[in-house]
């Protein structure tokens, strides 16, 4: 009774006392199983996203248990979200972060969340697998590295979340290899995505309906989209199937713990050099959770930024790292667009805000200058986000701002998501000063190299002609944008070039584990949340899978190190 | 814009001269007062069987019309109205509805002009709402594509109008013979005519409820009845339709008089389960004046009634006249 005191979910946690929010129901609650803090449970998660949210999830249906930290809030969608771009800001992560580089990246809106549900609780719901070459890119197609895992388990998997997600999305998809039918149908275009179609259909490549993680028809009590195009400020219906509405609620069914507002600041090592809880902040004040397993799942700067903040004297360049490489190959994707105005009205923002793609430069290798791919969609900037970038891309202001925001119903504009080359120099390292909690932020360093250049040149060209072609005038282009992070601590082969192995089991710490979009060793043409979850969904299943052969005792099939603790998982 | 205009006026005539060809053929057995001795002998059974299932035929047109009349309402109005020729099925099926009305009390053994001209009037508007449907859908980019079947102008929509048409004018036919020796349309035997033609009519609007549902995912299991049960009933109607007029022993069809009455019904439930599906929108019935348009169709279900009555007057025919 005495949590009734606050309702505010960023100002006290709403998960404790044995009971979670009900993300379906206004002020609704569900239960929840809790455990002590002196109790060790098999996992502990760090970050709930992605790549957090779903293991969890799977691991507590799997029979495990689970404790999963978040340090953002725990909203009710429902209840919690405004119709307005200022108030959601409180979706972001805008904790202290230096950027720099020869592009320092932009760091808080379009690329980080904080939030039980991570980023997705924000993000714009394209849903793509990889091309299949792409796992495989060093070998096949001679750039970047390649990824432990083969396509084929990868497609399998694809499979797995696009059936959680009730993914929509077109009856055939025109590029790659052959893939089971979306669980829901694709969304109606709005005109923003039939200007995109006009384009590629004048220059003859192929288009479709965008894979999107939003209902196309009702699932369960989240209802179906409503076309308004909130996306990236929170979608306040629930038709948005992010982590915090479909993996979150089934861990909880499955027994896992959620605490949100639980900031963790370090990793405990014990002597045998094996991991033993995390200290964490919440309510004021620090706590330990003891754990046989660790997994940090915080994103591609936070799960950096907690391995090299969590160093010890034998682990003085932090955990996991003994290749010298946590940290390292940071990967954004480009994200530049090509805009101008039609005659006709478009609303772009009607709708997701991406209701049509190609992929064309995904698949085609001739004609390019450039190793890796692109993928183009329409757009519908929300109002402010457009003032926004028509200030700073286009340095309007006052008069002139004014007057091109009357054009903002005839703005129509195609934008990628870009592969960029994992380079050791993009990296995330610790600065001296410190946040909140005491601890050191990060720092975030990017430079584009030539081929990063080279790709966005052939994009901005190409985005340009089809714009031309469906009718726009006034053409412009937006060069600087990126989205997305990955890379930090990527998978590999070999324990001197990778930070995890397939299962994204640390190589130095067998009961450490990293698993959300920092394992990727290259990110593709495509927007990496799909991957992050199939890639969640895939180490689930290993982990129970050597749970059952006794291998998850901290000590890998092939490995010398002595058992420590062992895994009390029942499945 | 102008395309479309020109698409208007050229509709507009083709009804009004369609309308006005139906109203103005001389139809000398129509007059208010004919005199009994003008009737031919009665050969076949009692004409009042023919109008009972020539009446029937009235309710099911009627109950079509009245489906058109709601939906092409919600859905045009959804529309904006864009095209002015989207007042059209409003305005033909309220007539087709009344005209039906005014069928189904009406007793005397003779087809009715204005009934004629209007049900002739509906099926035509169904034929060109068909042409502008497809010239809708054809237009938009992407063509032909599911995109364009799912969200463009229904295709199969306009068709209830015309089957509405179809069977009032084979209920005026009807009438008309009703003292010959068997009740025919353009010499076909009529019972069997009509039930091969509501078979047709529910298979066309159980593939528009496939379509539709298939863009729903099936997400409900209920959404498979619309298209297994009437598929069925019209396979059954197909088979009352071809089996041997002399076979007396054959001529009741139970089952396929049982599975109509089942259709009626289902097309009944399905508003509820519609209103449900309308319920499961964000704001629910709160937030009807969207959730409305939003949510799947409430009218459209009960066309699936309206033929199921048109196949229940067809049979009932059948079982009085062994011929017809
Ligand atoms: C505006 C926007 C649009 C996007 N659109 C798309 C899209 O359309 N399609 C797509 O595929 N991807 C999209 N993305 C990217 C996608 O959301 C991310 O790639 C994905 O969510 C990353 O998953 P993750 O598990 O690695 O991290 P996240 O989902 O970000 O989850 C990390 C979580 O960890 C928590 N955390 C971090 N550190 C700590 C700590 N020390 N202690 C406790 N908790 C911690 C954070 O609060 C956060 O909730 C978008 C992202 C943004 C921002
Ligand atoms: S457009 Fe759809 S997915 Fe986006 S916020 Fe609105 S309801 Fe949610």
């Amino acid at each position: 009774m005495s949590v009734e005191m606050s309702d505010d979910p960023q100002a006290t946690p709403r998960a404790i006392e044995g009971r979670a929010p009900d993300v379906f129901r206004p002020g609704g609650w569900v239960p929840m199983r809790c455990h002590r803090d002196e109790d060790a449970v098999d996992f502990v998660i760090v970050g709930t996203g992605a790549g957090g949210g779903t293991l969890a999830c799977k691991l507590a249906e799997y029979g495990f248990s689970v404790v999963a930290l978040d340090a953002g809030p725990y909203f009710r969608p429902l209840e919690d979200f405004a119709s307005d771009e200022s108030e959601q800001t409180k979706l972001y992560w805008t904790d202290d972060r230096i950027s720099d580089g020869a592009n320092p990246l932009q760091l808080g809106s379009n690329n980080s969340g904080k939030a039980v549900g991570g980023s997705t609780v924000h993000f714009a719901m394209v849903s793509l697998r990889f091309r299949p070459e792409w796992f495989k890119s060093r070998t096949l197609l001679g750039y970047g590295a390649d990824w432990p895992i083969d396509w084929r388990e990868m497609w399998n998997y694809y499979t797995e979340v696009e059936q959680a997600l009730k993914i929509s999305g077109p009856i055939t998809y025109p590029w790659g290899p052959k893939r089971p039918r979306y669980p829901y149908r694709a969304h109606p275009l709005n005109a923003a995505a039939r200007v995109l179609a006009k384009g590629c259909e004048a220059l003859g490549v192929s288009w479709t309906e965008t894979p999107l993680a939003t209902l196309s028809a009702p699932r369960g009590l989240a209802h179906p989209c409503v076309y308004r195009g909130f996306c990236v400020a929170g979608c306040s219906t629930n038709a948005k199937q992010s982590a915090l509405v479909t993996w979150i609620p089934r861990a909880l069914a499955a027994g896992a713990e959620i605490r949100d507002l639980a900031m963790v600041g370090r990793i405990e090592v014990d002597d045998d050099d094996l991991v033993s809880g995390v200290h964490y902040h919440r309510g004021g004040r620090w706590h330990f959770q003891r754990a046989r397993n660790v997994v940090v799942a915080g994103y591609a700067i936070e799960t950096p930024r907690l391995l090299l903040n969590s160093a010890t004297d034998r682990h003085r360049d932090g955990l996991a790292n003994s290749s010298g490489l946590v940290g390292k190959n940071l990967m954004t994707q480009s994200n530049q667009a090509v805009w101008g105005l039609m005659d006709d009205e478009i609303r772009s923002y009607k709708g997701p805000p991406s209701l049509a793609i190609t992929e064309h430069w995904n698949y085609q290798d001739k004609g390019k200058d450039f190793f890796g791919g692109y993928a183009y969609m329409s757009q519908g900037p929300l109002p402010q986000l457009w003032a926004n970038t028509l200030a700073q891309a286009r340095g309007l202001w006052g008069a002139r701002l004014v007057e091109e925001m009357t054009n903002y119903n005839h703005v129509a504009g195609l934008k990628i998501v870009g592969e960029m080359l994992p380079q050791e120099r993009n990296r995330v390292t610790l600065a001296d000063e410190v946040d909140q909690y005491g601890l050191r932020i990060p720092r975030v360093t990017y430079s584009w190299c030539d081929n990063d250049r080279r790709l966005i040149d052939h994009s901005l060209a190409f985005m340009t002609r089809a714009l031309e072609a469906a009718g726009a005038k006034d053409i412009w282009t937006q060069d600087d944008d990126t989205c997305h992070l990955n890379g930090t601590a990527r998978m590999g082969d070999d324990p001197r070039a990778s930070v995890v192995d397939a299962d994204c089991r640390s190589w130095d710490i067998p009961n450490l584990w990293i698993c959300d979009g920092s394992v990727f060793p290259t990110v593709g043409g495509v927007n990496p949340s799909l991957t992050i979850q199939a890639i969640a969904c895939r180490t689930a299943d290993r982990i129970r899978a050597m749970a059952r052969r006794g291998e998850l005792t901290g000590q890998r099939a092939t490995g010398t190190r002595t058992a420590a603790h062992a895994t009390s998982a029942s499945s | 814009m102008s395309n479309d205009t020109d698409w208007l006026v050229g509709a507009g005539l083709a009804l009004s001269a369609i309308a006005a060809t139906a109203m103005l053929q001389p139809r000398p057995r129509t007059s208010p007062s004919p005199a009994p001795a003008r009737l031919p002998p009665r050969t076949g059974p009692h004409p009042r069987a023919s109008v009972r299932a020539a009446r029937r035929l009235n309710r099911a047109a009627g109950m079509l019309a009245a489906s058109v009349l709601a939906d092409s309402s919600v859905e045009h109005y959804r529309g904006s109205f864009k095209n002015k020729a989207m007042v059209t099925p409003l305005a033909v099926s309220a007539l087709t509805l009344a005209m039906s009305a005014h069928g189904t009390a009406d007793r005397r053994p003779w087809a009715h002009r204005l009934r004629d001209g209007s049900y002739l009037l509906a099926a035509a508007t169904g034929l060109i709402g068909t042409g502008f449907h497809v010239y809708n859908v054809t237009k938009k980019v992407g063509g032909f594509s599911w995109q364009n079947l799912f969200y463009g102008a229904p295709l199969g929509a306009p068709m209830a109008i015309l089957l509405s048409g179809l069977l009032g004018f084979c209920s005026e036919r009807v009438r008309d013979t009703s003292r010959a020796r068997r009740p025919h349309v353009f010499g076909l035997p009529a019972a069997r005519t009509i039930a091969a033609v509501t078979a047709a009519g529910l298979l066309g609007t159980s593939g528009e409820a496939g379509l539709l549902h298939f863009r729903g995912a099936f997400h409900n299991p209920f959404m498979a009845v619309p298209v297994t049960l009437p598929p069925l009933g019209a396979a059954l109607l197909f088979n009352a339709a071809a089996r041997d007029p002399d076979d007396d022993a054959t001529r009741a069809h139970p089952l396929t008089r049982a599975w109509m009455w089942l259709l009626a019904a289902m097309g009944f439930i399905g508003i509820g389960f519609h209103a449900y599906g309308v319920s499961r929108n964000m704001g629910g019935w709160r937030n009807w004046s969207q959730n409305i348009l939003a949510g799947p169709p409430l009218p459209a279900p009960p066309s699936f009634t309206g033929l199921a009555l048109a196949g229940l007057a067809a049979l009932g025919l059948m079982r009085e006249h062994p011929d017809a």
